[in-house]
C-alpha cells in the first residue's frame, strides 16, 4: 500500500474538518448572532450619539469579533479529543504540525469568515463612515487568522483539562493586545485621514510569523497535553 | 577546568540533594532579605534627601522599582527554568518555573499597585494606558495564565509541562516591558539607573535603591527555596527520601 501524498492528506484533513462544520451549521451561526447581540448593545448603554459611536465603532467591532472567536476557539479540537481522532492524527505518518494547520485553517473558514462577512453591517449599525470599512476587512481579514492561529497554541495547551474556557480567556488575552492595538490602529488612522499602512503591515508581519510558527507550537503542545 | 562544577551542578537537580542544599540555604537568604530591606528603608526613607521636585512623594521608587526589577527577573528565570524543564524534562526546573510564578505575580501586583500611588500625586491619575503600564499589566496576566494553567491539570508534572510552555510563549513580553519607555515616548519616565555608563541619579539615592534591589533577590531565593522544598516533598511523597524525613519528624 502506498502512502497518500501531504497534499492528498492536507486535502482529506481540509474537507472533512469542513464537512463536520457543515453538518452543525447551527454551532457556525452562534459567534455570529453572539457578534451582532453584542454590537447591539453598545447603543443601548452608550445612548445612540452617532459621533460617540462612529468613533468607537472601529474599536467595538474588533473587540467584539474577538469575543466571539473565543467563544468558539474552545471547540477546536474538544470533538476530536472525545472520540479519539486526534490521538490518530498525532499517529499518523504526516507531519503533525500541518495537520493541526488545516485544522486551524477549517476552523478559521467556519467561525471567522462568517464574522468578516457580518462586519460591514455591525460597523454600520454603528455608524462608521462606509470609506473605512474597507480598512476594517483587511484589518479584521490579517487579525482574525492570527487570533485563530494563537488560540490553537493555547487550546492544544489545555486540551488535557476539563474546565478550560476562563482559563483560555486569560491565557489568550494578553496575548492578543498587539493585534487588537495594530487593528484597531489601522482603523482609527483610516477615520483620521492619515496613512493606515504600517500597522496593517504590522499585523502582516506578525501573520506570517505565526503562520510558520503557530502550527509547530501547536503541535509541540498537543504532544505536551496528550502525553498523560 | 575540573569538573566538580557541572557535577555538583547535576548533583543539585535531584530532589533530596535540592531539598538539603535549600534549606541550609533559606534562613541565610531570608535573613539577608530582611537586614538589607531594614537598611534600605531606613537610607531611603531616612538619609536619603528629598528630591527637589517630588519632595518627599518620590520615595516610594524605593518599592516600585526593585519590585519592578523583579517582575522581569522572575519571568526571565520562569522562562528559562520553563525551557531547560521541556528540553531535558528535569523535575526540578519544573518546580523552579511553577514556584517562581506567584512570587513574580506579587512583585508585578506591588510594582502596579505603587505605580499607581506614585502616579497619583505625580501625574494627577492612579492609571494611564501608557505602553510601560500597559506592558507590565499584561505581564501580570501573563503570570496568571501560568498560574491557572499549571492548577487546571490533574496530573502536577503534565500541568507543570503545559505551563512551562505558555511562560516561553510569554516571554516575549519581557523586552517589551524593559524597553517600551525607549520605543514609546510616553507618560512613564525612561531608565535612570544604568548598569553600563553614568546613572542619573544622586549617589544618595542610588545605593538605598541598589540595596533594596538586592534584598528583592535575596527575599525571592527564601520564598522560592521554601515552595520548592514544599513542592518536592508533595511530589516525591512516595519516595524513600520523604518517608525517612516524615519518620525522623515523627520520631522528635
Amino acid at each position: 500500500m502506498t502512502r497518500p501524498g501531504l497534499a492528498t492528506a492536507c486535502a482529506a484533513m481540509l474537507r472533512r474538518d469542513l464537512t463536520l462544520a457543515w453538518r452543525r451549521r447551527g454551532d457556525i451561526a452562534m459567534p455570529v448572532l453572539y457578534a451582532l447581540i453584542v454590537t447591539t448593545l453598545f447603543p443601548f448603554a452608550l445612548g445612540p450619539e452617532d459621533t460617540l459611536l462612529q468613533r468607537i465603532a472601529g474599536g467595538v467591532v474588533l473587540v467584539t469579533v474577538l469575543l466571539a472567536m473565543l467563544l468558539a476557539l474552545d471547540a477546536m479540537f474538544s470533538s476530536d479529543i472525545e472520540d479519539g481522532s486526534l490521538e490518530q492524527l498525532v499517529l499518523a505518518p504526516q507531519p503533525l504540525a500541518l495537520m493541526l494547520g488545516m485544522k486551524i485553517l477549517a476552523h478559521w473558514l467556519a467561525t471567522a469568515l462568517p464574522l468578516i462577512v457580518i462586519a460591514p453591517l455591525m460597523a454600520a449599525m454603528l455608524h462608521l463612515p462606509g470609506a473605512v470599512i474597507p480598512v476594517l476587512l483587511l484589518a479584521l481579514a490579517l487579525a482574525t487568522p492570527l487570533l485563530s492561529l494563537l488560540g490553537a497554541v493555547l487550546v492544544a495547551l489545555t486540551a488535557g483539562t476539563r474546565r478550560s474556557g476562563m482559563l483560555l480567556a486569560l491565557m489568550l488575552l494578553p496575548l492578543c493586545v498587539p493585534a487588537v492595538i495594530f487593528a484597531a490602529g489601522a482603523v482609527a488612522a483610516a477615520q483620521q485621514g492619515l496613512p493606515w499602512l504600517a500597522p496593517v503591515a504590522w499585523l502582516a508581519a506578525a501573520l506570517v510569523l505565526a503562520v510558520v510558527l503557530a502550527p509547530l507550537a501547536c503541535a509541540a503542545a498537543l504532544r505536551i497535553a496528550l502525553d498523560a | 577546568m575540573s569538573d566538580w562544577i557541572p557535577l555538583w551542578l547535576h548533583k543539585l537537580g535531584s530532589p533530596p540533594t535540592f531539598y538539603r542544599f535549600a534549606g541550609v540555604l533559606q534562613p541565610w537568604a531570608m535573613a539577608l532579605a530582611l537586614l538589607l530591606g531594614a537598611v534600605a528603608l531606613y537610607g531611603g526613607l531616612v538619609l536619603a534627601p528629598a528630591d527637589y521636585q517630588q519632595g518627599d512623594a518620590y520615595r516610594i521608587i524605593f518599592i516600585h522599582v526593585p519590585s519592578a526589577w523583579m517582575s522581569m527577573f522572575i519571568y526571565a528565570v520562569m522562562g528559562v527554568a520553563s525551557f531547560v524543564a521541556l528540553v531535558w524534562r528535569i523535575k526540578l526546573a519544573e518546580v523552579v518555573a511553577m514556584e517562581s510564578a506567584p512570587i513574580g505575580a506579587a512583585f508585578t501586583f506591588i510594582t502596579l499597585v505603587t505605580g499607581s500611588l506614585w502616579g497619583k500625586p505625580m501625574w494627577g491619575t492612579w492609571w494611564t494606558w501608557d505602553a510601560r503600564l500597559t506592558s507590565e499589566l499584561v505581564l501580570l496576566f501573563l503570570f496568571l495564565g501560568v498560574i491557572g494553567l499549571y492548577h487546571a491539570f490533574e496530573d502536577r508534572r503534565q500541568g507543570a509541562r503545559a505551563a512551562a510552555f505558555l511562560a516561553i510563549i510569554g516571554i516575549i513580553n519581557v523586552p517589551i516591558v524593559h524597553f517600551s519607555v525607549n520605543w514609546w515616548n510616553t507618560l512613564h519616565q525612561g531608565s535612570t539607573v544604568n548598569v553600563f555608563g553614568q546613572s542619573k541619579i544622586s549617589a544618595a539615592m542610588l545605593w538605598p535603591l541598589l540595596t533594596m534591589t538586592l534584598a528583592t533577590k535575596f527575599y525571592y531565593a527564601a520564598s522560592l527555596f521554601r515552595r520548592a522544598r514544599t513542592d518536592l516533598l508533595a511530589l516525591e511523597g512516595g519516595k524513600d527520601w520523604v518517608r525517612k524525613i516524615a519518620e525522623d519528624e515523627a520520631d522528635r
